[in-house]
């Protein structure tokens, strides 16, 4: 029990370091994948569908600088993230998620919510809870209101373990 | 091969009329060069391997097969659900192929992936007649991908089908290199002492088998698309793009672990149906099966498909590169993996005598003592972690434990289990069956017979199952080798412990000393074979035939029909 609960108190620091990732620390290529927003600056509003194991659209086309109100919807049988980010984030964040995999916090078409929810101490939690993503369980629906301020190699991802690879990514394209 | 649609103007005008394809195959007489040797076998118009089929979820197709042989042939679409007259297998579905005549295959297509065709006729599908069957979904694929390609396993021998069981019915061991030797024996006393040496030779004599019959035949050449390694089939790809990989492994008796070195991949379907996608650096592709993967190139460099067999006696080699030519190294073959104590612990009526000291119920090697016995000197070089030693390291609850079979990547990574195999989309509600049907899969190496239940094909009674049941079947391995079994008509659901996210497979691997499960809605009426997909285990009678009693009138099996004339299977 001691090691595992050492092991989720790790993977709580660097879910909740993520968030930061994807703004800040994306940097090594000078990309960025924007910034959280508010709805009420969002112009436009973009429906992405979630289904086994890809995205319906598979790309977009934003400007630079546009804040775009997502409204992501899962129409699988599988849990399945959307999350933006550079290729490089998305590679980070699937080794997080094959953590929580690891600890049974998704399991196939479910979430484990006590486990997301379980206060690991420091405040920190598995609840991942990024404003740049959202995990949703079949049938769940979420927003993302996000901000693309500057062009970049952009995609949004599913990193469920094996989905990115499989091919659930969509393209950003900047007008 | 290009379908010729029957359907034509009309289709653009009745829309909802089924596509209908009419494709031509001939069964011919081919030369097989393999780099190493040229030798005669079996093809398909012209060339072995056959074409590849592409079919299209929906569609009815229409096959014509001419034989050009001066002997009986057929066709069976391995995987495919078709009607039971329709899956070409001699004596059971139907009478075969005569000289000289064309027979003409119909059936509609009612599923998508990677499936392949082979004659089910003597020892032809060795001699080469096989082919690739990719068949594209009605709906959109669930995968990204940018360029594919069929990669299709085979290990061609020089010898020809008949005269390999000829020489393996006379002298079992007759292709196997890798039996220990008096050598061995004597660097095993001065490691072991004599009696624990002595008794562990007499375990493995009284099994009838020997620590190295993971192969029983070696000395084949591993080709891939029909090219040996030195002939090296290469696939091109543009560094970035994403490229599916369709493994088909056709071989007659042999097992490949599969990797790529420098890329990741991602298994996303398995013998034909969708499976939630695992990464994975390697995988061990059991005769028969199908496995789709997809990987991710972003260099403009070379690299090697690596196919070592299981039991280390050959390889096949390709390359996917960015230009015709380019090629990465080539691995060296790893050491060979040796049975343990553990892979026949589901052999019945061993003189337990011997084994003084050994624990059955759990072969964990660090506690035994009997286990000293058992040769050290052979596992110089091998990775101890691999072995389910208790150390923590790589396990597989698809082998004995301590088994010294269970697989690991070569670059310490993640190896494919089949307990990774999910269902992507479920095909069947889970439910629970309604009875169970033991099969032991039986054998007896010294004599070169195999057979279920003790009871070999000709001597057996069929299986009879009825329309609507769904069948729990549990396979018990006694034997110390490894038997891809194949169900034709209908989908083996392989219990993995998912319930509803069980896959479903069309051939199931049951490794030495272990207990499998798996289910069958029973849901196509006819008769169907059911066997061992090692073509000299069943040739050598691990094989049934299984009768689907009731359902649809007019698809029962009409038996009188179809009984003689082709006779052999």
């Amino acid at each position: 029990m001691n090691t595992s609960k050492f092991v989720v108190a790790g993977l709580a620091l660097s879910m909740s370091a993520g968030a930061f990732a994807a703004g800040a620390h994306g940097g090594g290529h000078g990309a960025s994948s924007g910034e959280p927003a508010k709805a009420s600056e969002a112009a436009r509003t973009i429906t992405v569908e979630m289904y086994d194991n890809y995205y319906e659209p598979e790309a977009i086309e934003v400007k630079p600088g546009e804040t775009v109100r997502f409204v992501v919807e899962n129409k699988g049988n599988l849990v399945h993230e959307f999350n933006i980010g550079t290729p490089d984030m998305h590679e980070a964040h699937q080794k997080e998620m094959m953590m929580m995999v690891e600890h049974g916090v998704i399991q196939g078409g479910k979430l484990n919510h006590d486990m997301m929810n379980m206060d690991m101490g420091n405040g920190h939690s598995m609840k991942h809870d990024d404003p740049n993503s959202v995990l949703l369980e079949p049938g769940q629906s979420k927003e993302v209101v996000w901000k693309f301020s500057d062009k970049g190699n952009i995609e949004f991802a599913c990193n469920v373990p094996g989905h990115y690879q499989a091919g659930m990514y969509g393209e950003v394209n900047f007008e | 091969m290009k379908p010729r649609f029957l359907t034509g103007l009309l289709s653009l005008l009745m829309p909802a009329m089924v596509l209908a394809g009419e494709y031509d195959l001939t069964v011919d007489r081919v030369k097989i060069d393999t780099g190493d040797f040229v030798k005669e076998g079996i093809g398909y118009n012209g060339a072995s391997p056959g074409p590849v089929m592409r079919f299209k979820e929906g569609e009815n197709v229409r096959i014509n097969v001419t034989n050009n042989l001066d002997e009986m042939t057929s066709i069976h679409w391995h995987g495919l659900i078709l009607p039971f007259n329709q899956d070409g297998v001699p004596g059971i579905s139907f009478p075969g192929i005569k000289p000289g005549e064309t027979f003409t295959y119909e059936f509609p297509i009612q599923q998508a992936g990677t499936y392949w065709f082979h004659s089910h006729s003597g020892f032809q599908e060795p001699d080469g007649a096989y082919g690739a069957i990719v068949i594209e979904p009605e709906g959109r694929e669930p995968f990204r991908y940018d360029r594919e390609y069929v990669v299709q396993l085979t290990d061609k021998h020089p010898h020809s089908g008949d005269r390999i069981m000829r020489n393996l019915k006379m002298m079992p061991d007759y292709y196997n290199r890798e039996q220990q030797t008096v050598g061995e024996f004597f660097s095993d006393v001065s490691e072991n002492g004599l009696m624990n040496t002595v008794r562990d030779r007499m375990a493995w004599g009284d099994m009838r088998m020997m620590k190295a019959d993971v192969e029983d035949l070696q000395g084949f050449t591993g080709l891939i698309n029909g090219k040996g390694p030195e002939q090296n089939w290469t696939g091109l790809f543009e560094p970035g793009e994403r490229i599916r990989l369709r493994f088909i492994n056709s071989s007659a008796m042999t097992y490949f672990d599969i990797r790529i070195p420098g890329l990741d991949m991602t298994v996303v379907q398995a013998d034909g149906n969708n499976v939630q996608p695992v990464n994975v650096d390697e995988f061990r592709i059991g005769v028969a099966e199908t496995y789709d993967v997809i990987v991710h190139p972003k260099d403009e460099q070379a690299y090697t498909i690596f196919a070592e067999s299981m039991g280390r006696s050959g390889y096949a080699r390709a390359t996917l590169a960015p230009e015709e030519g380019m090629e990465a190294a080539v691995p060296q073959l790893r050491d060979p993996a040796r049975l343990t104590m553990a892979d026949m612990s589901g052999m019945p009526g061993m003189d337990h005598g011997n084994m003084a000291g050994m624990d059955h119920g759990d072969m964990d090697m660090n506690s035994s003592e009997g286990m000293s016995g058992m040769d050290h000197s052979n596992m110089e070089g091998m990775d101890h972690g691999s072995m389910a030693m208790g150390k923590g390291g790589q396990s597989d609850p698809f082998y004995a434990k301590g088994s010294g079979l269970v697989p690991t990547a070569a670059n310490g990574g993640k190896f494919l289990s089949y307990a990774d195999l999910k269902a992507q989309d479920p095909l069947y509600e889970d439910r629970e069956p309604t009875r169970e049907i033991e099969l032991r899969l039986t054998g007896n190496m010294e004599r070169y017979t195999w057979s279920i239940n003790g009871v070999k094909y000709e001597d057996a009674d069929p299986i009879r199952l009825k329309y609507g049941e769904r069948v729990r079947f549990k396979f018990v391995n006694e034997t110390m080798m490894t038997h891809p079994m194949h169900l034709h008509g209908m989908w083996s659901i392989l219990d993995v412990g998912a319930d509803q996210w069980n896959p479903i497979k069309h051939t199931v691997s049951v490794q030495p000393g272990t207990t499998v499960y798996m289910e069958t809605e029973v849901d196509a009426p006819g008769q169907w074979a059911f066997h061992c997909h090692l073509s000299y285990h069943a040739a050598a009678g691990m094989f049934r035939k299984v009768i689907v009693e009731g359902g649809p009138e007019s698809t029962q099996a009409k038996t009188d029909v179809i009984a003689k004339d082709g006779g052999e299977v």
